[in-house]
């Protein structure tokens, strides 16, 4: 059988298994910490386990095998209540996870990559120790000798239906049954079983030797088995039922009347080649779909301009045209609405591993943590997770080292001792939204203000005057952290900074909430896609930008004379609040037109809304984003590029560098 | 008449390799499940000439889908597809009413050996 063509079948979902045996290996030490009924975790667990030893023996990738294998034994234990998970054997387990993991990325690549001994030797330990301890306990006290019983016909249920009853039927007669298994089966007590159920189904079993419950222990010795059994059967029934049992050598029967039948056993059936495969799902590289949405993107980009072209033509002409663009838009709107359907990927891809993540971080720590994750089967774009993974990872990391207080101290403060972090997803409209909350010691403002001016961030008076808000959205400005002391666990003053530019580059945004002794609770809002966004088209002199609709809050128009400067910069008053105005032609060194009755699109900027003066505002357009290449992608205050149907390049700001430009 | 098999197994690659192994040697493949639950209700639906079922899966085993199906349908013959180390489910299965049995690693004549005598087709 030719193996490699199912080898991406086998990484795909070897790969899903070992995370599941991951996920379940934190839950049950969660279960026995807390108590509740480990079984169905730990059957969770062991069909992981199994599952990947199953397919990694089929791929002939013997060493994954063997290494799934020795944990299977020791997960075998709890599975049938003979040991209990101590957080040793949970570690030794994980570890398996994390060399499974490598493992299978290595056979993606081609390889047969062998078993670390160390660890095989570590879980084998693990095993005996948890047999021998429970060995010690159940060594019987020596009580008083017992009479033998004489060997018990085992209580056997017919498994075949008994055929029709022939109209004579001889009376029943003594028949003795011997069977070779054979040399190449590898279970050779489960084959001799399944004779000895066979062979009961046409009378009653009078012995056999071994004895049923020696096969049930696996002994066999000399792969031979006699059974003697009570029959009215005809000698070649039996013969024809023993016929269909595969591995089997040398029969033969001998009847009480002195009937022998030695039937010869057919030799096996030569293998077919095996037929093409047809399987419902085909798996493709995701390289691919990028390639699909950049294409979808031009086609869009096309069907735009063959409307800008139109509109040149004379005016009979044109409704046909327009309904046959139209149309064409339809269709390439419906295709890229379904390219981005493709891939749409759920959230557990990236939520799947943060328990596990948490409890090493917690175990190192001394912290106790418990993390929920709620809505892990939302689905965002491929691109945007792929940017949401470390970002989570660090806020996960956050919250265990500086929100999640000592066992001790939060039973101090009236708190369980284990602390609870939660992950929750959630879809509000066109955003997904992403909360991950603790119940830890909360972040003091007082510390955020003290902290930011001691780096200079802001002066004292400045700190004051800040809401508590506003204080707390210091925890996101570079190098303003409070942790007391740099650990190894959340970062070396890369800490929420990072994370907010990392969303940003997606079009995601960052809110702050926390209460001291309560906890600290995190908000992502992400877009469901980066591909396409609508923007805002706005012109600067002679030139057209574009701003995220996302990132704007809305537009007025004003005289620009007549903005209120009493506070040095000019200042409009929007939405209850006072919003700094900028020129962008000014930061952007472009001309302005020059009029004084303009427009100011009030937007997100890094430090809260900003208002933005351009010269006139051109409307909604549904921009597909190209990423900038070298050397524009070096410029701040620009995120993409965009193509308008007439052929022009647009430039995308980027908001919130805008200013720093 | 080429006998129709259903197979029962919760991985998608075991169920494919099973699969391409009985295709084009004169079986139909006519249904497959994930779990024990499914194979209970595609084996009354589908009433296959035999089934193969692997031992351990979500929702209910291969043990418990083989007794009910056997309750259901005491001719129904169903092959258990083992991992080396099941000895005693497999016994447990064969008391349940299994036919037969394949050990994993297969190799695809060894599965049609098996198949083909318990059908008594050899």
């Amino acid at each position: 059988m030719d193996l490699s063509r199912y080898l991406s079948l086998f990484v795909g979902e070897a790969a899903e298994h070992v995370a599941g045996l991951s996920h379940g290996l934190v839950a049950l030490e969660q279960s026995v910490s807390t108590g509740s009924d480990a079984g169905p975790v730990i059957d969770g667990i062991f069909r992981h386990v199994h599952s990947v030893k199953g397919m990694s023996a089929s791929m002939q990738l013997d060493g994954i095998a063997t290494l799934a294998h020795r944990a299977e034994d020791l997960v075998d234990l709890y599975r049938r209540h003979l040991a209990r998970a101590e957080p040793a054997a949970v570690d030794a387990l994980l570890a398996t996870c994390d060399a499974l993991q490598e493992m299978i990325a290595a056979a993606a690549l081609g390889q047969k990559p062998a078993p670390d001994p160390a660890l095989l030797d570590r879980l084998g330990a693990l095993t005996r120790q948890a047999l021998d301890g429970r060995a010690a306990q159940a060594e019987p006290a020596p009580g008083p000798a017992r009479a033998p019983v004489p060997p018990p016909a085992p209580p056997l249920a017919p498994v075949l239906p008994a055929e029709p009853e022939p109209a004579l039927k001889p009376g029943p007669r003594r028949l003795e049954v011997e069977v070779e298994v054979a040399a190449a089966c590898p279970v050779p007590a489960v084959r001799a079983f399944l004779v000895v159920k066979k062979l009961a189904a046409f009378g009653s079993l009078v012995g056999s030797t071994p004895t049923v419950e020696e096969l049930k222990a696996g002994r066999l010795p000399g792969k031979k088995l006699t059974v003697v059994l009570e029959s009215a059967d005809p000698l070649d029934r039996i013969e024809r039922a023993l016929s269909q049992i595969s591995d089997l050598g040398a029969v033969v029967i001998r009847a009480q009347d002195g009937q022998v039948s030695t039937p010869a056993r057919a030799p096996a059936a030569p293998a077919q080649p095996a037929a093409a495969e047809s399987s419902r799902t085909v798996r493709v590289r995701t390289e691919v779909l990028d390639g699909f949405v950049d294409t979808v993107g031009e086609l869009l980009i096309a069907t735009a301009r063959i409307r800008e072209v139109g509109r040149a033509l004379p005016p009979g002409l044109r409704p046909l045209l327009d309904e046959g663009v139209d149309r064409l838009h339809a269709i390439v709107k419906e295709l890229h609405g379904q390219l981005m359907g493709v891939r749409m990927t759920p959230l557990a891809v990236v939520t799947e591993r943060l328990p596990r993540i948490a409890r090493d971080v917690a175990r190192k720590l001394g912290r106790q943590v418990e993390v929920e994750v709620q809505g892990a089967e939302i689905e965002l774009d491929r691109a945007i997770l792929e940017e949401l993974s470390d970002p989570l990872l660090h806020l996960l990391r956050n919250a265990v080292d500086h929100g999640i207080e000592p066992p001790h101290l939060r039973l101090l403060a009236g708190k369980p001792a284990t602390g609870r972090i939660t992950i929750s997803a959630r879809r509000d409209r066109d955003r997904v939204v992403l909360e991950v909350a603790d119940d830890g010691k909360g972040m003091s403002a007082g510390r955020l203000r003290e902290a930011a001016v001691r780096r200079g961030a802001l002066d004292a008076e400045q700190a004051a005057a800040l809401t508590e808000r506003e204080a707390l959205a210091l925890a996101t400005l570079p190098g303003v952290s409070t942790a007391e002391e740099v650990t190894d666990v959340s970062g070396r003053g890369v800490g929420l900074d990072a994370v907010r530019k990392t969303l940003e580059t997606v079009g995601g945004t960052l809110e702050l909430e926390s209460t001291r002794g309560l906890g600290t609770r995190i908000t992502l809002r992400l877009p469901l896609t980066v591909a396409v966004q609508p923007v805002l088209l706005v012109r600067v002199g002679e030139e057209v930008l574009g701003l995220p609709i996302a990132k704007v809050h809305g537009a007025v128009q004003v005289l620009y004379g007549a903005l209120d400067r009493s506070r040095g910069a000019p200042v409009l008053p929007y939405d209850g609040e006072l919003v700094p105005v900028h020129d962008l032609a000014a930061l952007l060194g472009f001309d302005s037109a020059g009029r004084d009755e303009r427009a100011v699109v009030v937007a997100d900027g890094a430090d809260g809304r900003i208002g933005l003066v351009v010269d006139g505002l051109l409307g909604q357009h549904e921009a597909v984003l190209k990423p900038l290449g070298p050397p524009l992608q070096a410029v701040s205050g620009l995120s993409a590029v965009t193509v308008l149907g007439t052929g022009r390049p647009v430039f995308i700001l980027d908001v919130t560098r805008l200013l720093a430009a | 008449m080429p006998k129709r098999v259903l197979i029962v197994d919760d991985a998608i690659f075991m169920r494919n390799m099973i699969k391409d192994i009985f295709a084009g040697s004169g079986f139909e493949v006519v249904g497959e499940a994930a779990n024990g639950l499914e194979a209970v209700e595609k084996h009354r639906e589908l009433k296959p000439d035999l089934t193969t079922m692997d031992i351990v899966m979500p929702f209910k085993s291969g043990i418990e889908a083989t007794r009910e199906i056997i309750k259901g349908d005491p001719r129904a013959v169903i092959v258990m597809c083992s991992a080396l180390g099941q000895e005693s489910l497999v016994m447990e299965a064969i008391e349940a009413g299994a036919s037969d049995f394949i050990v994993k690693p297969f190799k695809a004549e060894d599965v049609l050996s098996v198949v083909k005598k318990v059908l008594g087709e050899v």
